[in-house]
């Protein structure tokens, strides 16, 4: 017995092996909840987890889709992302805009069960306003005060003029029941730490879905909500937030049907999925705009920027020496647009402002060689480097490139050359994002290659060119009195198109004195099954808004499964692969070999040759 | 009388071991050239003075020597903190993950230990036979292939183009209980932890195959050969037994690691374990985390290497009395 002891437990483990290879497949196409008779599943792929399911405690874009599908926020985004009823259903201002007068609907509930008041809505606003509550906050300026008036209207008085109510403010919705708990009225830091801290296991909210369960690291499962006060959705019952932490498997998840809808594709991923029949896909306004920002001296205390930059006509004639489109096409294949503007036609649709071609500086390095020869950069000792123009302090400069942000090392490698062409010459520091903050706080860099995210709203994206924030978002510590005065006057001006001709005239300004060369704007990289769902709701709606992890849930409130035939027409086109008979042939002669082997051991078992 | 001091003494090294370990972490961390609060800033957009308040907050703005006293009474008094990202007790973001980290590495090592050393005594005791140079050459092959490139491989011809596995995950959700369920997973399992297996076995082989080798060469294999056993008997009971002895211990040291998960292979296939976590948890600089999540690495390690001296000794008494 003892000698046969060896062989079983190598046969038993092969067959161990060779069971579970072979059982696991038939299983493979079943398990995946999909849409069956029961339920309408919708499955979406996401690079990263939800942070918490506590609304107060956000950071990444999943974490904002799941806000927008389980909570409401007071006033939501239009599909031109002006703002749009939610639960407060109208918002009228003072004839000063100190007192604004929301009124709320009557009709809506949480998920368990009670009425949502203008209590809830009013104690959120507050919760915000009186603790500084991170993410929030700069959406309720001036100290203002919310007073609930009657069951349907509110009174936010301001200390100041305001048009915050139509910026809209984002802020979630929450049931003064659950969330009052944790107030410590009059300790705000008290109250900050509690509320952050808070499980919120499971979030009660008000939105068209309801929490399910949250496995970490694999999924947040919800599903439909049939009391909510803008109607069911149409057909999903059930909604995964899928999260595939490598891009490539997430691409192929979307292949073989086990997600529906996968966000943020890498390029090269979404070209390949873009040849595949049974996959739609769409480029998507990104939400941020890729840049080159000047260090103008003044940010910290080892600053140690070149003095050329200072002098607009070399930022004019390094925009005007660097191809735009050769970067769009070479670093990010195609998928982003040139940008212009230091706000977007997507993410700030109304207020973006197109720039007059003269300040585009198109690419023309001879131009932009003459532009500096004029004045008097010159190469004076003939190395290819030019001096200023006292014939001292060449121009090298230290570009920051970093590492983990979208193209930004690409990027340099090409504006590397550029800038040799107009000879400038360029030496690259690279690095990750938490050192780039560390030079960044401490001056030590000339140029760097970095990106910036504008709000819908355009005030904080404008307020980062202006004085007030060297030392705070300021890039390199810009500063241009005309402008910032500008943006003190935008502020006050209550009026929708009167604001935006102030800011235009920002934009512009911005574009001229290039405190930072706008390269482009990304794109968020959508891909969808055709064959499994129809309907989806771009926001913002234009050509390049986003299908879902847009500003509103629209998309999920929308989107029906496609019919039998036309699914049946994406299924004729993409016959994929090898038939099931090759597969089962293969099957059929890994168990012959097999066997074999397993049999002349047997057999060489008598002669001491087997194990 | 000997072995008791043995064990007292080994149990004292741990010990040690481990707070060296612990402190060693600790200073590692917090010398790397970026700060945690900053990470949050930027994505908070907080103002320098929202950013002071936050590091008084954390605690982060005192001395480290009295950071790291504060730190070692708390992980003493089992203590370990929040998560600066998420806000979620470390010990439960911790413990959400162990246990898909323990099936996938562990049944990974299971297998590659078993066909490892099954292949590696079948090469070893014919060397230069078909068997052995195949075995050898797939071995070394295997061996040096990065598991995330053989990982990456695996998962486009099995998930995507075949569409037998799934491409990726613990399980696939819904309502799917008792032995649907225990499949499900099985599933999801399958890939990642033959990609680990084959990615270990190598090492296996080779190592018993050495072992095997040297064992062969001694006088006591001789004397076996020549009292007329037959050739079964003596790899069975005088080779194999002397071979496996370094073999074991690198199976110990192994399963110390099994609770590191391997964060390649866990993050190609979205695998929600502590490898998964400790990638991002350095990403994030959330210093409770890794403390917590490297708290645990090392005290496996230390554990498994315990144990492993201990019957060490059972198993091969003259460790014991040297």
């Amino acid at each position: 017995m003892r000698l046969t002891r060896g062989r079983v437990s190598l046969t038993a483990l092969l067959g161990a092996a060779l069971v579970m290879g072979a059982v696991a497949p038939v299983f493979a196409q079943t398990s995946t909840p999909s849409t069956t008779d029961e339920k309408v599943v919708f499955n979406v792929g996401v690079d990263s987890d939800i942070t918490s399911l506590n609304p107060y405690n956000l950071c990444c874009g999943p974490d904002y889709e799941y806000l927008t599908l389980v909570y409401n926020i007071g006033i939501g985004f239009a599909d031109d992302l002006s703002p749009a009823p939610q639960l407060v259903t109208e918002w009228t201002p003072s004839e000063d805009h100190m007192t604004w007068t929301l009124k709320v609907r009557d009709d809506a509930v949480w998920h368990d069960g009670q009425p949502v008041t203008a209590d809830d809505i009013a104690f959120s606003f507050a919760l915000v306003a009186d603790n500084a509550m991170p993410f929030y906050k700069d959406y309720l300026p001036f100290e203002p005060t919310f007073t609930v008036v009657d069951d349907t209207t509110i009174e936010w008085v301001s200390t100041k003029p305001t048009f915050a109510p139509e910026v809209p403010p984002y802020i979630p919705i929450v049931p003064e029941h659950i969330w009052s708990e944790l107030v410590t009225p009059g300790d705000a830091k008290e109250t900050k730490k509690t509320v952050k801290e808070f499980k919120n296991n499971p979030p009660i909210g008000s939105g068209p879905f309801r929490f399910v369960e949250w496995e970490k690291g694999q999924y947040l499962r919800l599903e439909a909500n049939p009391d909510y006060w803008g109607g069911t959705p149409a057909s999903i019952d059930e909604l995964y937030l899928r999260v595939y932490s490598s891009q490539e498997a997430m691409a192929q998840a979307l292949r073989q049907g086990e997600i529906d809808f996968a966000d943020g594709l890498t390029p090269s991923l979404f070209n390949t999925l873009a040849s595949d029949p049974a996959i739609k896909t769409h480029v998507a306004d990104g939400g941020c705009w890729g840049n080159i920002a000047f260090n103008f001296g003044g940010q910290g205390d080892q600053e140690t920027h070149h003095p050329a930059i200072e002098d607009v006509t070399v930022r004019q004639a390094v925009a005007t020496g660097i191809d735009k489109q050769a970067i769009v096409d070479k670093v990010y294949q195609g998928t982003a647009t040139i940008g212009d503007s230091i706000l977007m036609p997507g993410s700030n649709g109304f207020w973006y402002h197109d720039i007059p071609a003269e300040l585009e500086f198109a690419y023309d390095p001879a131009k932009a060689n003459q532009m500096l020869d004029d004045a008097g950069y010159l190469d004076t000792d003939g190395d290819g480097v030019r001096e200023m123009p006292d014939g001292s302090n060449p121009l090298i400069w230290e570009f920051m490139t970093i590492s983990d942000v979208n193209g930004s090392v690409d990027t340099g490698k090409l504006l590397k050359s550029y800038m040799a062409d107009i000879g400038i010459k360029v030496e690259f520091i690279t690095v990750n994002t938490n050192k780039a903050y560390d030079l960044w706080y401490t001056g030590e860099w000339d140029v760097y290659v970095w990106d910036w995210c504008p709000d819908p709203d355009p005030d904080f994206m404008l307020s980062v060119f202006s004085t007030d924030q060297c030392l705070g978002w300021s890039d390199g510590c810009y500063s241009n009195p005309e402008y910032d005065a500008l943006y003190e006057e935008q502020k006050t001006l209550l009026d929708r198109d009167e604001r935006k001709a102030t800011i235009d005239q920002m934009q512009e300004m911005i574009a001229e004195e290039l405190p930072a060369v706008v390269l482009n704007y990304w794109s968020d990289l959508q891909a969808y099954r055709a064959d499994r769902f129809e309907g989806y709701v771009l926001s913002p709606a234009v050509d390049n808004g986003l299908l879902l992890f847009g500003w509103n849930n629209e998309s999920y409130m929308n989107l029906v499964p496609v019919s039998d035939e036309a699914a049946a027409e994406v299924a004729a086109a993409s016959s994929t692969g090898i038939p099931t008979w090759v597969w089962a042939a293969i099957l059929v002669g890994v168990v012959v070999i097999v066997g074999a082997i397993v049999m002349s051991r047997r057999k060489r078992g008598a002669d001491d040759e087997d194990i | 009388m000997g072995s008791r001091r043995y064990l007292l003494r080994k149990i004292v090294q741990a010990i040690g071991t481990l707070v060296f370990v612990l402190t060693f972490n600790f200073f590692l961390f917090r010398v790397m050239p970026s700060d945690p609060v900053q990470l949050l800033a930027r994505s908070q957009r907080l103002s320098r003075a929202d950013v002071a308040e936050l590091q008084s907050n954390l605690g982060l703005d005192k001395p480290m020597i009295e950071q790291y006293v504060v730190y070692m009474g708390n992980t003493v008094t089992g203590e370990f903190g929040v998560g600066l990202q998420s806000a979620v007790p470390v010990t439960e973001l911790i413990g959400s993950r162990l246990w898909p980290t323990i099936l996938l590495v562990g049944t990974a090592t299971f297998f590659s230990t078993a066909f490892g050393i099954l292949i590696g005594i079948k090469g070893g005791w014919r060397r230069g036979s078909t068997f052995d140079t195949s075995s050898l050459m797939g071995s070394l092959v295997l061996y040096s292939m990065p598991e995330g490139w053989l990982g990456m491989i695996l998962l486009i011809v099995f998930a995507g183009t075949l569409g037998w596995f799934p491409a990726g995950g613990y399980s696939s959700g819904g309502d799917l209980t008792g032995f649907a369920h225990i499949t499900d997973v099985l599933n999801h399992l399958f890939l990642p932890m033959l990609t680990l297996t084959l990615g270990y076995i190598g090492e296996y082989a080779i190592f018993m195959r050495s072992s095997l080798l040297e064992v062969k060469e001694e006088d006591f294999i001789l004397t076996a050969r020549a009292k007329g056993l037959r050739d079964k008997s003596v790899r069975r009971y005088h080779a194999v037994p002397n071979a496996l002895l370094p073999t074991f211990t690198l199976v110990f040291y192994s399963l110390g690691f099994v609770l590191g998960g391997s964060i390649i292979v866990e993050t190609v296939y979205s695998w929600p374990g502590l490898g998964q976590l400790t990638y991002q948890a350095i990403q994030e600089l959330d210093y409770p985390l890794i403390q917590g999540i490297f708290l645990l690495f090392s005290a496996a390690v230390i554990f498994f290497n315990l144990l492993a001296d201990l019957l060490y000794g059972h198993i091969d008494p003259r460790i014991r009395e040297a």
